[in-house]
């Protein structure tokens, strides 16, 4: 297990090396730059030129390249020239923000998909599948801005119930920092909720048919039993692969719905250093998600080992 | 059995409704005591200076302003950025020698007076005493002189027109400014409010890296207690502040921090920030989209605030490409209409007026008329005969726009029609606003381009007469622009002004399009707030 760990996290060296090369490359080539940001629209080719090189941002690429990723090994991502801190600190302070409102969704998610996924299967072709199905599709096809601006009208506008927008850190109480994230977190847990749902239901529809759930039922097991400790165990991978890369979704950037609702989490981070061409916070964002990502999926496949005894990760 | 089904998943649904319904409404009571708890914490913290205030008035005000802006300032160095966001949030922390009042006059801030020698060559500055920054000290000729020159080498306007000039300190207290050209400007532009001249501590402007000084230092009524990257600006009452004795007037006279804390919330979103100031999360909505100007108008409990405050322009490529030829761009300006453009862009006609001036509409000195045959003629049988007669045969022409600025895209979608309509081959190359700056600045990847400018305050400023924006580089501009500088009256000045603009019409080197309104909107509790260029807090209030 531990071998197979270790093997994992040395594979994941050339991954985000590749992903260095490509990110610094697009970055660089795309147009735009710092300088033009910081000057405003008004400023004159010479200033921009002027100041990047004052920046040294006119280097030539590889040089740029090799001093940054020199000190990338070195564990330091560079300096944010807009935040005026390190780049693993701005991650660092955006990360709670995303990590809280994609654990929320993720849960709204789960809650909502599990269960009417497992009534979906069970009733198979009635009316109760039909309905599941259909608003499931629906939310797959709404996009979780709307679903979002809608909730926004409806719960904070119209009742006033809770906060429009905005970001409370926990230590200003619990309660406060979650008033603020329920809303966003319904327009993103419901819509993944759909996935999941869908993923729920067929997976168990491939094992509610086989034939040790007759012998289950033929020896007389109760059938909530049969549901959850036989079939849902065994249709449960599926379903794991499907949350983990929507978890994995969720933590590396809900874009739209952050800024929506004006969530200082990583999406925003990365929305708003790509268009004030903040090079430094763009490339260490992107490895940071490349190494979320790829984390996400070390752990949901050794969580395949726990759920199924019969994967054996280290191939024994 | 399928009814039965139905009705199960329609009570599943029904209650599933009442758990959220119910989650939500006890989210309701205790929102709104959470929201009290945030406030009484705040005005503990802030209990001696409110209670002054109480007993000097009835009302009762709360101690800090929510306002959410369109986006965050790159910097808060208001000499290096002519980012509005920027000088809109600086001109609080930051204060200048010379400041502008309602009638854009200048008006002494930091500077107690001055005195122009004879042909105007040297001013001589005398500083106000007692003046102290917010780490303490107190500011003096060194602060002034270090804080001046970085201005005059990092503000390209200051480069361009100021060229040559230098500060010099002559005693603590006096400062000497040696112009390399005597203008009749330079006062202006020492109190001009884009790209402004802010004094700061002379070690940070020493040690300033290139993005910008590394703390933000001033002398002005507030001071920066926390700037939480892509959240918030945090501005604070700077207690030992002490202002000038004049009436207050636009960015100049009294300034008296009348709310102990500001918050500049970043919401970038519209529909956010509208809803956030319905429902009271904001007292201010900075910049209120034209299609929600209708919704909010007349509703209770809202005021909204408009007035123009720029223009949109149109830049024609006059070194390169098809449009290097004079008669082509006639043909083109023959064939706008620009009611078409600005009722596209901005949506109804009362956010914008038909003027052929670049300069503001509500500026006496400088709103001429000239040029006016050739503006907004909509005649495309002339512009066929125009296109015709310069041997056009089809060349696609390129229109460079960003979808960033809805405006700027809006308007290039309809010039592009426009130009269809004559037969004219236009494309539009469409990219993000730092992709749409970089290729500008490559003369031979457009043929025109639109953008939306704010005002400035005399013409030299204007980015039509730079020849860095779009290439316009004629000999007669830089004459015209120097008669202008130094025209010995108001009236001469402005007789220069009508022709520069004249010739830029005949040369067709750009043209305006129109002058747009930009709204606002706060809280009816919000009082005391001034709408000028940029938004003034320091003397505005908020009544509980």
């Amino acid at each position: 297990m531990l071998g197979y760990i270790m093997k994992r996290l040395l594979s994941l060296i050339p991954v985000l090396f590749v992903v260095s090369i490509v990110i610094f490359m697009i970055i660089h080539i795309t147009p735009g730059d710092p300088a033009s940001s910081i000057l405003g629209m008004e400023a004159t080719p010479e200033e921009i030129s002027e100041l990047n090189e004052r920046m040294g941002l006119n280097a030539p690429l590889p040089i740029q390249y090799k001093n940054w990723i020199v000190k990338v090994f070195h564990g330091d991502l560079g300096d944010s020239i807009f935040m005026r801190q390190p780049v693993t600190e701005a991650i660092k302070e955006h990360l709670g923000p995303t990590l809280s409102l994609a654990l929320l969704a993720q849960l709204i998610a789960i809650i909502l998909a599990v269960p009417f996924g497992i009534i979906a299967a069970y009733k198979r072709g009635s009316a109760a599948d039909t309905v599941i199905m259909s608003i499931s599709l629906l939310g797959m096809a709404v996009p979780s801005f709307l679903l979002g601006l809608f909730l926004m009208l409806l719960f904070s506008v119209k009742l006033g119930w809770l906060p429009v927008a905005g970001y409370r850190p926990m230590k200003m109480g619990l309660w406060n920092h979650y008033r603020y994230l329920i809303l966003p977190g319904f327009s993103l847990g419901t819509i993944q909720a759909a996935l999941i749902a869908r993923m729920t239901r067929s997976s168990m529809l491939d094992t509610l048919y086989l034939n040790y759930i007759k012998t289950a039922r033929a020896k007389g097991l109760k059938e909530q039993a049969v549901l959850l400790k036989h079939a849902f165990k065994n249709a449960a991978l599926p379903i794991l692969t499907v949350i983990g890369q929507t978890f994995g979704t969720l933590i590396t950037g809900a874009v739209v719905i952050e800024s929506l609702f004006n969530i200082p989490g990583i999406g925003q981070l990365i929305l708003n250093s790509i268009t004030r061409r903040d090079i430094a916070v763009i490339q260490g964002v992107v490895l940071f998600v490349t190494l979320v990502y790829v984390g996400i999926n070390l752990i949901v496949d050794l969580l395949y080992g726990v759920i199924d005894p019969r994967v054996r990760l280290d191939g024994k | 059995m399928k009814r039965k089904n139905i009705s199960k998943v329609a009570a599943a649904l029904l209650s599933l409704t009442f758990v959220l319904a119910a989650c939500s409404s006890g989210d309701g009571g205790s929102s709104s005591s959470n929201n009290n708890t945030a406030d009484n914490n705040t005005s503990e913290a802030s209990a001696p200076s409110e209670t002054a205030e109480n007993e000097a008035d009835s009302k009762q005000y709360k101690n800090e302003i929510n306002i959410a802006m369109t986006a965050q300032p790159p910097t808060l160095d208001a000499s290096l950025s002519a980012s509005n966001a920027a000088n809109g949030v600086a001109g609080h922390i930051f204060e200048q020698l010379f400041t502008m009042n309602l009638d854009y006059e200048p008006m002494p801030e930091l500077a107690e007076s001055y005195e122009a020698n004879e042909d105007g060559t040297v001013y001589t500055i005398t500083l106000r005493q007692g003046v102290k920054f917010h780490n303490g000290a107190e500011m003096t000729a060194d602060d002034v002189v270090a804080s001046m020159n970085r201005w005059l080498s990092v503000s390209d306007r200051a480069r361009t027109l100021l060229a040559g000039s230098v500060f010099e300190k002559i005693d603590d207290y006096t400062v000497e400014l040696t112009v390399g050209q005597a203008t009749s400007d330079v006062m202006i532009l020492l109190s001009s409010r884009i790209l402004f001249p802010a004094i700061m501590p002379a070690d940070i402007v020493e040690n300033a890296p290139a993005e910008g000084v590394a703390e933000y230092i001033g002398t002005g009524p507030y001071k920066l207690e926390e700037w939480k990257a892509d959240q918030y600006i945090h501005l604070t009452r700077y207690e030992d502040y002490q202002s000038v004795d004049l009436p207050s007037s636009a960015y100049s006279g009294r300034k008296e921090a009348a709310t102990e804390n500001l918050y500049y919330f970043f919401v970038s979103d519209h529909a956010t920030r509208i809803a956030g100031l319905k429902t009271g999360e904001y007292d201010v909505a900075e910049s209120v989209p034209l299609e929600n100007y209708d919704e909010l108008y007349g509703q209770e409990g809202i005021t909204l605030y408009s007035k123009p405050s720029g223009s949109l322009n149109l830049f024609f490529n006059t070194s390169e490409g098809v449009l290097a030829d004079v008669d082509m761009r006639q043909a083109i300006l023959a064939a706008i209409d620009c009611n078409e453009v600005m009722l596209a862009s901005y949506a109804n006609k009362d956010h914008y007026t038909l003027d052929p001036g670049y300069m503001n509409i509500d500026q006496p000195q400088w709103a001429v008329k000239s040029g006016s045959e050739y503006y907004n003629q909509a005649n495309g049988e002339k512009a066929k005969e125009l296109l015709e007669a310069a041997g056009y045969n089809g060349e696609t022409i390129t229109l460079l726009t960003t979808p960033d600025y809805q405006e700027m895209y809006a308007a290039t979608i309809v010039i592009q029609e426009q130009l269809r309509q004559i037969g004219v081959n236009a494309e539009i190359a469409s990219y993000d606003f730092p992709t749409f700056m970089e290729t500008k600045d490559n003369r031979s990847a457009w043929d025109m381009f639109i953008t939306s400018n704010s005002y400035n305050v005399i013409p030299p400023q204007i980015l039509a007469v730079n020849s860095s924006w779009a290439g316009l580089d004629e000999p007669q501009v830089a004459e015209s622009l120097a008669a202008i500088r130094s025209a010995s009256t108001e009236a001469e000045a402005q007789e220069e002004w009508a022709k520069l603009q004249q010739f830029m019409y005949e040369f067709a080197s750009s043209t305006t399009l129109g002058h747009y309104n930009s709204s606002m909107a706060t809280s009816d509790k919000v009082e005391d707030m001034v709408y000028f260029d940029h938004t003034i807090y320091w003397n505005a209030k908020v009544e509980k």
